[in-house]
């Protein structure tokens, strides 16, 4: 199935099958992709298929649709093949296009055999090899023959090979440029480099990367004739040239090398698409060299074609890690949609209960009524609650914390915990059933995360328990457990169980299975405070069957003489 | 005296309406899920209908076109609290408030539809 992506603009993180044999793109609602662009016409473009072959038509749009970058020509009957990996541009908006794959999985694998081998048959290993070992191939050894081509055959191989690894395990592209500049002065006598990229921005070359050998005399800047780089960017050639200067006046060294030639090579980095930049190199021969060698040229035209093919394979790096920092950019912002979708949802639903209180307290206090105004302040009260514990998972979730240690009573924390939710569980007929284990000395942890990981757990467990026994009899049982190594809070409730597979999935954040009253933000805030005290929680539960969740931390018992100092301070 | 159906999954908002709607001498019966919402509503035929619909529920769409059904065969004004599709028809005797709402205006809206009369200018007051 072939698919658009939307990786910048409006719609920026969308995905679209492109299902039907004809596909329109436009502004209008009644178009299959429907752009949110005013840069778009009502009727822009159309995406046709034949076979397994896509082709686009512009619809004689407004502004035009580009492939690659290049505008289609206006003429409704002008098609454009698409391949995986076009970018199809309409208004302001950017897609790419994904091709059919030639092969369906099913089909691979109804073609291939894995298994054991048929009777009789054995294939014997004859020799193993690691990478390393087959990529000195590439090394020009004692083995060497005496062919030259053969040499130069297998030292461009090597180039290639060299180019290739450097710039794929790169994702950054100025240590990509940085990496492709170092094979440059490795394999070709330059005395200066320089990097130059397109802005896709400004669309102006800008240097990214200059580089000079050590021991060269260096001029402050690098002059490139805009008559070069408009050749090479026009004719999409890389160029070898030479110049000769002429320097009447011999005083000084500077002189005598400013008196030398300067060869130059220039080459377009072009990947699939546009032209990404420009790869500059140079070097010069002392009058002195000229002289005395034969051989009056540095560069040769072997040299160029290095050059040209390093620049193809910058080029396609340099876009790749372009297009791949943009996919990365839309689904970030995909996910930084969604999230904030939920998390508006969450505070409309909170603001319309304050609009519910604020309400209410007019009417009780126009009618003078205590009972209203009360109760309007009970809606009013909650609510703050859902905000503040919002605003609290949100920063707890969101920052590195370290654990504010202290001594404390583990079963103060979760006695106070179960009392806060005491109206909760009576409003929802849920009766709470606490039991401390009275052997548990002092600890070190952080009583405030703790508390809240508990909290979470304990709502959580109240809401599960309350689904399932609408009409009463929801039951959530308490209680802590010490040991040596390990102290346990467990929680455990009569709720509707969870599902084997959607256990990992409670502790992501903002997926909520709490038909929109929850936040999703509870489980995964817990989780995180237990993981900064090095401990963990376990989740044992069937559907059907209710759940037992067990929040355990590392026993730290708080030493004695710390003991009497900080005693003071907790209740 | 007239009476007016909430179906509300939040306690808090069936609350404010119950109240709001007593002091204005009209009768709220009140309802949690749309299921016990729908057969309520069959059994006690209230003169106007509150319906709080998620959008983003797979079944909202079942439940708001059913009631919306019986809306337009009783001729029972329906007020639907949130969103629904973004092209919803339009349907007389069928509005969409979005969330979050004024509860003041809300009412007097509710108001409003149960009393056409008086929208007619009537010459006895």
């Amino acid at each position: 199935m072939s698919s658009l992506f939307v990786i910048r603009g409006n719609d920026q993180g969308l995905r679209f099958e492109l299902e039907l044999p004809v596909v329109s793109l436009g502004r209008d609602l009644s178009s299959t992709i429907q752009l949110h662009d005013t840069e778009v016409s009502r009727q822009h473009a159309e995406i046709r298929r034949t076979g397994d072959r896509y082709a686009i038509v512009d619809l004689r749009s407004s502004n035009g649709t580009f492939v690659n970058g290049r505008k289609m020509g206006g003429d409704v009957a002008e098609q454009y093949e698409l391949f995986s990996g076009d970018q199809i541009q309409l208004g302001g908006t950017l897609m790419l296009f994904t091709g059919p794959t030639e092969e369906t999985p099913e089909d691979i694998a109804s073609t291939i055999n894995i298994g054991q081998p048929l009777e009789g048959e054995r294939s014997n290993i004859i020799r193993s090899m690691a990478q390393e070992e087959g990529s000195r191939f590439f090394e020009i050894g004692p083995n060497a023959t005496q062919d030259p081509w053969l040499n130069r055959a297998r030292s461009n191989l090597q180039v290639m090979y060299r180019t290739a690894l450097a710039v794929s395990h790169t994702l950054d592209i100025g240590q990509l440029l940085d990496r492709i500049m170092d094979l440059i002065f490795e394999w070709v006598e330059a005395d200066r480099g320089c990097v130059m990229l397109i802005n896709p921005a400004t669309k102006v070359l800008e240097p990214k990367v200059r580089r000079t050998r050590t021991g060269v005399e260096s001029e402050d800047r690098i002059t490139i004739s805009k008559t070069i780089l408009d050749f090479v960017t026009e004719r999409n050639e890389g160029v070898l040239t030479s110049d000769a200067r002429q320097d009447e006046r011999w005083d000084s060294a500077a002189s005598i090398v400013r008196a030398g030639i300067r060869e130059a090579i220039c080459v377009p980095m072009r990947g699939r698409y546009d032209m990404v930049g420009m790869i500059y190199i140079d070097t010069s021969i002392s009058p002195q060299k000229r002289i005395s060698s034969n051989d009056s040229e540095k560069f040769t035209e072997d040299h160029l074609k290095l050059m040209i093919a390093i620049a193809h394979q910058a080029a396609l790096a340099v876009e790749d890690t372009r297009y791949y920092s943009a996919m990365v950019q839309a689904e970030k912002l995909a996910a930084i949609g969604q999230t904030i979708t939920t998390l508006s949802h969450h505070i409309k639903n909170i603001l319309q209960g304050i609009r519910g209180g604020s309400y209410l307290i007019e009417l009780g206090l126009s009618d003078n009524d205590q009972s209203v105004v009360r109760r309007a302040w009970k809606i009013l009260e909650k609510n703050q609650n859902k905000i503040s514990s919002f605003v609290m998972d949100m920063l707890t979730f969101s920052k590195e914390r370290e654990p504010d240690l202290k001594p404390a009573e583990i079963n103060a924390i979760v006695d106070d915990a179960v009392e806060l939710m005491q109206t909760r569980g009576s409003e929802l007929k849920v009766q709470l059933r606490w039991q401390p284990d009275k052997s548990i000395p002092k600890l070190v942890f952080d009583p405030d995360g703790i508390g809240r990981a508990v909290l979470n757990v304990l709502t959580n467990a109240i809401d599960a328990a309350a689904e399932e026994n609408e009409s009463g009899g929801g039951q959530v049982g308490i209680r802590t457990e010490f040991t040596e190594k390990a102290t346990r809070v467990i929680v455990e409730d009569n709720g509707p169980g969870i599902a084997p597979e959607s256990i990992d999935g409670i502790f992501s954040p903002f997926v909520s299975s709490k038909k929109g009253r929850g936040t999703g933000l509870g489980l995964p805030v817990s989780r995180k405070i237990l993981n900064e005290h090095d401990g963990q929680i376990l989740v044992s539960s069937e559907p059907g069957g209710g759940a037992k969740f067990t929040l355990e931390l590392p026993t730290v018992l708080a030493c004695s003489d710390s003991q009497a100092n900080d005693d003071s301070q907790d209740g | 005296m007239q009476s007016v159906l909430i179906v509300d999954r939040s306690e808090e908002t069936r609350e404010v309406f119950s109240t709001a709607l007593a002091r204005r001498g009209l009768r709220a019966i009140l309802a949690s899920h749309p299921q016990s919402g729908m057969r309520i509503a069959r059994a006690l035929r209230p003169d106007l209908v509150v319906l709080d619909v998620e959008s983003d529920n797979l079944d909202s769409e079942e439940i708001y076109s059913h009631f919306t059904r019986e809306s337009v065969i009783n001729k029972t004004p329906l007020l639907l609290l949130g969103t629904i599709r973004r092209n919803a028809e339009k349907i007389p005797g069928r509005e969409i408030i979005d969330k979050p709402y004024h509860y003041g205006p809300l009412v007097r809206r509710i108001e409003e539809l149960l009393n056409r009369d008086c929208c007619v200018v009537s010459h006895d007051d």
